[in-house]
């Protein structure tokens, strides 16, 4: 009974004395954490139109090599049945360019994508990044396979990027700050930016991907 | 305005809905993030954090429970989740201070009542603490807590009545100030 009587009067005293315990020291700062919920709402928003878009881009650039790969058969078929001449320079320039067409989109999404990754790094938020690159790392090996990478130029850099989308590809999201810099490091150790932005043509038409010499 | 309309405003788009929504709730899961968190940036990391999840998925708030009682839910979840990445950094951050030899001197014993009744709610563990909080502090009936925490009513109950329990061994000192 005497016990009964103690905890009730310590669960009294305890509800009390409790209240101080971490109190907030001023109202909630409404209009600030307001602000920030607007903000990362249309950070939000951004990032999945991005990632659609990406996605987008992903399935049109498989299209476009697939269709290289096709002409490419194609043409091989005709050589072989043609005792192949004529047909097949015609057709070998024109599988060239589906080729160039692939590698120049590839090359530019490339450019925005490390261009992007490194001033997203600066503020810290390159949660998106790892599963785009996994996108692009896809479209790196299947132009590695492809005739894209007979110029060696354009295999050396092929091959650079494929690193470098590796690592970022297995990045942990949010939270793998020093891996990011290393990979920066890396990139700058390379070239890599420089190289790409070259290889990049400056027209709309394709014309250095492929390196002519 | 009323709760369903203001709710319905707020699906169909309507941003003054939103604000309006925001400010009717903000100061109980602010003081609520607060009280667990007992950090200011904390408290306000993960009271927005609780609304942008509350937007994202208020379609699929059905109204079977008060949208506050709703709102609280996802806040005991966001603030428990982020306070164990939290101890998860500071272990390591004290696992580095411990290699590099500079492991920060102990505190003398506070004789203040304040600070050992703060150290010994931080001590409970877990569960106890967070129904200690929401029921004894923050007024939250063991309903209230049962969903929000997702256990049952009598869980709740027994997880305070073992908080209180633990708290009345650990500040037996001080035991002149509630006989008195």
């Amino acid at each position: 009974m005497m016990m009964d009587n103690d905890e009730t009067k310590f669960d009294q005293w305890l509800q009390d004395a409790a209240k101080t315990y971490n109190a907030p020291p001023r109202p909630a700062p409404r209009d600030e954490m307001w602000a920030q919920i607007q903000a990362e709402r249309a950070l939000s928003a951004r990032r999945v139109a991005v990632r659609r878009a990406w996605a987008r881009w992903g399935l049109a650039a498989a299209a476009v090599l697939l269709v290289g790969i096709g002409i490419g058969r194609w043409t091989a078929l005709q050589q072989g049945s043609n005792g192949g001449t004529t047909v097949g320079i015609v057709d070998t320039t024109g599988r060239a360019l589906v080729y160039q067409l692939a590698a120049t989109q590839y090359l530019s999404r490339t450019e925005t994508f490390l261009t992007g990754f490194r001033a997203d790094l600066r503020t810290g938020r390159v949660d998106a990044f790892p599963g785009q690159a996994r996108d692009l790392l896809a479209t790196t090996r299947l132009l590695l396979d492809s005739p894209a990478a007979d110029d060696p130029r354009m295999q050396a850099l092929l091959e650079d990027l494929e690193l470098v989308l590796v690592q970022i590809s297995q990045m942990e999201a949010g939270r793998d700050r020093r891996n990011a810099d290393l990979i920066t490091q890396d990139m700058d150790q390379r070239n890599v930016l420089p190289k790409l932005r070259s290889a990049i043509p400056a027209g709309p038409v394709p014309v250095r991907t492929q390196g002519a010499t | 305005m009323d709760e369903r309309d203001l709710i319905n405003r707020v699906r169909a788009g309507d941003g003054s809905a939103e604000r309006a929504l925001y400010d009717a709730h903000v100061d109980r899961v602010y003081r609520l993030a607060y009280r667990l968190a007992g950090d200011e940036a904390l408290a306000q990391d993960f009271t927005q954090e609780t609304f942008i999840r509350a937007f994202e998925k208020l379609d699929t708030f059905r109204g079977d429970s008060a949208l506050s009682t709703w709102l609280h839910t996802i806040t005991t979840t966001v603030v428990l989740n982020g306070l164990r990445k939290v101890k998860r950094f500071h272990r390591r951050e004290a696992d580095l201070e411990a290699a590099d030899g500079v492991v920060g001197g102990r505190r003398e014993s506070e004789p203040d009542l304040k600070v050992r009744l703060r150290e010994a709610i931080d001590a409970l563990p877990q569960g106890y603490r967070t129904v200690f909080v929401m029921h004894d502090i923050e007024g939250f009936t063991h309903e209230e807590i049962g969903v929000a925490l997702g256990v049952e009513t009598g869980t709740s109950k027994a997880q305070l009545s073992r908080a209180r329990a633990k708290l009345r061994e650990s500040l037996a000192d001080f035991r002149g100030e509630w006989i008195a």
